[in-house]
């Protein structure tokens, strides 16, 4: 299942490129302060109601386009949220090093829960890219809840972590 | 010289904009444009005359500013069925032909101009790819009109 996984995202990673060559680097930055927001816009972008309002007034030909712009955008929102969440890991790492106040049961159960997003960012990439973002869209909620439920497990594990994680998520992650 | 900026101040002025000004506007894109239009395209600034003479320059701004970005986020999640009868409400507003409105709408693109400074790049192009297929929607929906009349007229 990783394997597969990673086969979808390498594989994923191609098609963005293709679909969003017009794309601006600055697309994938994290909005500074607004990552509430950022991880609503999830529902937004996959909600399934634009997709069949949207097959009902219009032609079939704009339809298509409508598709495809939610497919970018899909993408990119995965993408930034991957690497937001990437980044609160590392944050919490970086604190956790040494740390003499560590509960290993909490750690091991960041790291499953880190593995499980993961995972399912994969199978989000691989469904965007199949079926396109509305397929896809009762995956989103889980998603969303899990990066809620890291945010609050890396912040809340290690006090230190907290400042880091917040500079991550409202800074770092443009400068990429 | 920098006044002292009070949180209070702040909410009164954005009271007071609310109330007496946002208020009085048909439909949140209307609202919308008229906030994005109190800014300096160069600087960013935004600055409204009535609105700092009583609470001072610096209250007006932030109470400006914040409308502008709780409205343009309000907007953004707004369902496609949401925008489109936003941007109809817009659109009679103008009080020009729907065709024209679309037309110009869609080669000018003067929403872009809507959106906020530290609004995300994401988040500015979900709503530019709304606004763009709401007024695909208008338009298809006018193209369909005359045909609906004639079957309905045929029905008589």
């Amino acid at each position: 299942m990783l394997v597969a996984s990673l086969l979808v995202l390498r594989r994923s990673a191609r098609l963005r490129m293709d679909t969003q060559a017009n794309w601006s680097e600055d697309a994938l930055s994290l909005p500074p302060g607004e990552d509430a927001l950022f991880l609503g816009l999830g529902s937004r972008i996959f909600a399934p109601e634009d997709y069949d309002f949207v097959a009902r007034q219009t032609s079939r030909q704009f339809h298509r386009r409508f598709r495809a712009e939610r497919t970018a955008l899909a993408l990119a929102w995965l993408d930034q949220v991957r690497g937001g969440v990437g980044g609160l890991i590392r944050a919490h790492l970086r604190a956790a090093r040494g740390n003499p106040s560590l509960r290993p049961a909490d750690e091991i159960k960041l790291g499953f829960e880190f593995l499980v997003f993961r995972l399912m960012i994969g199978l989000l990439y691989g469904a965007v890219w199949l079926r396109g973002p509305f397929a896809a869209a009762r995956l989103v909620g889980s998603c969303v809840d899990l990066a809620e439920e890291l945010k609050r497990m890396s912040v809340e594990g290690l006090p230190v972590a907290g400042s880091m994680a917040a500079e991550i998520m409202n800074g770092d992650s443009e400068a990429k | 010289m920098h006044e002292k900026l009070k949180h209070e101040d702040v909410e009164r002025a954005r009271e007071d904009l609310q109330n007496r000004t946002l208020a009085k506007m048909p439909g949140d894109f209307a609202r919308l444009i008229y906030l994005a239009s109190t800014r300096d395209y160069n600087t960013g600034e935004y600055y409204h005359e009535g609105l700092a003479f009583q609470f001072g320059e610096r209250a007006a701004r932030k109470a400006l500013a914040s409308c502008h970005q709780d409205l343009f986020q309000r907007m953004i999640r707004c369902s496609m069925r949401e925008l489109v009868e936003h941007l109809e409400v817009y659109a009679r507003c103008t009080r020009l032909p729907c065709s024209d409105f679309i037309r110009t709408w869609d080669r000018l693109q003067p929403y872009r101009v809507t959106i906020p400074l530290d609004c995300s790049a994401l988040a500015a192009q979900l709503f530019a790819s709304n606004v763009r297929t709401a007024l695909a929607i208008l338009d298809f929906g006018q193209s369909r009109r005359p045909q609906n009349l004639q079957s309905a007229s045929l029905r008589q």
